[in-house]
């Protein structure tokens, strides 16, 4: 380890004798997610290491979505929705009074199931709007600049870059979810969470986004939450697998390094459901 | 034929041509429903034409009407120009309210939202001639005198509602993941309905905005004892102002006068031509505001 070439990139700023697999980029501690007074998510801990892909599996309403929600602050956005327990980012307190959620959410990005470009948005504008109106740019250069970057990053250059004018909408459905990835991407953010990002999406247009999450890690943190566990253990380093308690509760069953959970699971409940066992 | 066969043949031809007969008798009620629809709109259409196109002429549109209803000549360029002022700022003022309105309560939600759409669909169902009163007492009371200005306050108040409820609606209808999106993007609340949400609902907000118009234009109750008319060309608000409506109201209470009742057929129809004409501006402009792949 005292020999390793210095790494380029994010990598830098790493301390020598922390092995790079240990550092977190976000660490959920005991986190417990309510609707109300019904709590939704267990006292879930979670570390979420830098640079590497976490998948969060598990059956269909175990609050995976809600968890990764309230990563980014997005949990609490509806009424009577409440968040216990602590996430840090980077050792930051996430949830302390002086964070601002608007900014977290800027720091952490989010692609969701469904894909959703601003439908009166050209491809260029659906890329450029959010970080022009978060005051990123400086100039017309600087923009034409960044939408080319995030397209590349989101493997949807090749394919639009002659129609950038061209509405947003009047994409495929793969396209629309690789624009969408740009347009998280336009406000450079650290860690990127994504919901179910290919459940819309055809076995092909599934396929390139998986290559893109691939690349994307090295630059990112990626969470994904999932149903499709092939996908899961295709993309991965590390995996959690969630499911629903007696008191209809999402829990943390067990979480490793995802050849660990779909091989060799310490637990039976892992076992059953990657295995197709359940219920 | 085996018995099977022709007893299929028998159930298949007795339901189809059931079938086919209720099928023709929707058809021609719907038919009959449009004809129904028509005929008092082609029937104004052919009588205001009729009745109206010969009191049109250049000296129609420049001159203002003479002191004298009965006697024939003059024009109603001051009743154009008056509505057009007074219509004009009570869209000026109605729709950023109205918006706003639309989108505060919508954001606020709760109990606010709730109190401001019941005071919006009560103002929807006010009777003009109450909302007449009420900016008489309101503007002309305490201003000392009948004014534009007031007749302009009293249309703002009838097209208010109309946008309120257009806005809301197209608000409500905007995708829940659009939300989402801007949202998770860190974009601020007031960047996302202008930039976003605004955009997205152009179109329908631009129709209600032509609707409101389209009632106000024509209102006159509201304009009695408001902007009052006035014989005379005015560009000052301050003053009383004529309206088409107020000059088809007077002129045709006068009917006995063929040269009264020919002004106030001419005014009708010039009044239905700018409805008209709005409208289709309006249309236009809805689908300009559309992304290129939805007109």
């Amino acid at each position: 380890m005292t020999t390793m070439a210095p790494a380029a990139g994010p990598s830098e700023e790493r301390e020598q004798d922390v092995p790079a697999s240990a550092e977190l980029a976000v660490e959920l501690d005991r986190v417990s997610a309510y609707y109300g007074s019904r709590r939704v998510v267990r006292e879930i801990s979670l570390p979420v290491r830098r640079n590497a892909i976490t998948a969060i599996i598990g059956p269909s309403g175990c609050g995976k979505s809600t968890l990764l929600r309230c990563i980014d602050r997005m949990h609490e956005l509806t009424p009577g929705a409440r968040v216990e327990g602590r996430i840090d980012y980077h050792g930051m307190d996430l949830y302390a009074p002086d964070i601002d959620p608007v900014a977290v959410r800027r720091t952490i990005g989010m692609v969701f199931q469904q894909p959703n470009p601003f439908p009166t948005m050209s491809i260029h504008d659906n890329v450029a709007a959010p970080a022009r109106f978060n005051g990123l740019l400086a100039n017309k250069a600087a923009e034409n600049e960044l939408v080319e970057r995030c397209l590349r990053q989101a493997a949807l250059w090749d394919e639009v870059k002659d129609k950038l004018k061209a509405g947003g909408t009047s994409l495929s459905g793969g396209q629309q979810q690789r624009l969408c990835i740009a347009r998280a991407l336009a406000l450079e953010p650290d860690v990127l969470l994504m919901d179910e990002p290919c459940s819309a999406l055809d076995p092909i247009a599934t396929l390139q986004i998986e290559h893109l999450m691939a690349d994307l890690k090295r630059i990112y943190t990626i969470v994904i939450v999932t149903h499709n566990m092939q996908q899961a253990s295709r993309v991965s380093d590390q995996t959690a697998f969630l499911t629903l308690g007696d008191d209809r509760a999402g829990f943390l069953v067990e979480m490793a390094e995802t050849v660990e959970i779909f091989t060799n699971p310490k637990q039976q409940l892992t076992e059953d459901y990657v295995s197709g066992r359940f219920g | 034929m085996s018995r099977s066969a022709s007893l299929a043949a028998e159930r298949l031809r007795s339901t189809s041509s059931a079938r086919r007969a209720r099928e023709r008798a929707l058809e021609i009620c719907a038919w009959a429903s449009l004809v129904l629809a028509l005929v008092p709109l082609v029937a104004i259409g052919i009588f205001l034409i009729g009745q109206g196109v010969r009191s049109l002429s250049l000296e129609f549109f420049t001159s203002d009407p003479p002191g004298d209803l009965s006697a024939t000549g003059g024009g109603i360029r001051n009743a154009v120009v008056g509505t057009l002022m007074m219509t004009g700022l009570a869209t000026l003022v109605a729709v950023p309210v109205g918006i706003a309105l639309a989108v505060f309560s919508r954001e606020i939600g709760g109990r606010v939202a709730a109190a401001v759409r019941f005071v919006v669909d009560v103002l929807a169902g006010l009777p003009s001639i109450v909302v007449g009163i009420f900016v008489y007492s309101l503007v002309v009371v305490a201003t000392g005198h009948f004014s534009g200005y007031a007749g302009a306050v009293a249309l703002a108040v009838i097209e208010l509602p109309v946008i309120v409820v257009a806005t809301d609606e197209l608000l409500r209808l905007t995708d829940r993941r659009i939300d989402e999106g801007t949202r998770a993007l860190g974009m601020l609340r007031w960047r996302s309905f202008l930039s976003v949400f605004i955009p997205t609902a152009l179109s329908g907000i631009i129709t209600g905005i032509m609707l409101a118009v389209s009632r106000a234009i024509g209102e006159t109750a509201p304009l009695i004892f408001t902007a009052l008319g006035n014989n005379f060309f005015t560009l000052d608000l301050n003053e009383p102002v004529q309206a088409m409506p107020l000059l088809i109201y007077r002129n045709a209470l006068n009917s006995a006068f063929p040269a009264a009742r020919d002004r106030a057929m001419g005014t009708a129809l010039v009044l239905v031509v700018i409805v008209l004409g709005f409208n289709l501006a309006g249309r236009w402009i809805a689908r300009r505001a559309r992304p290129a792949d939805q007109r």
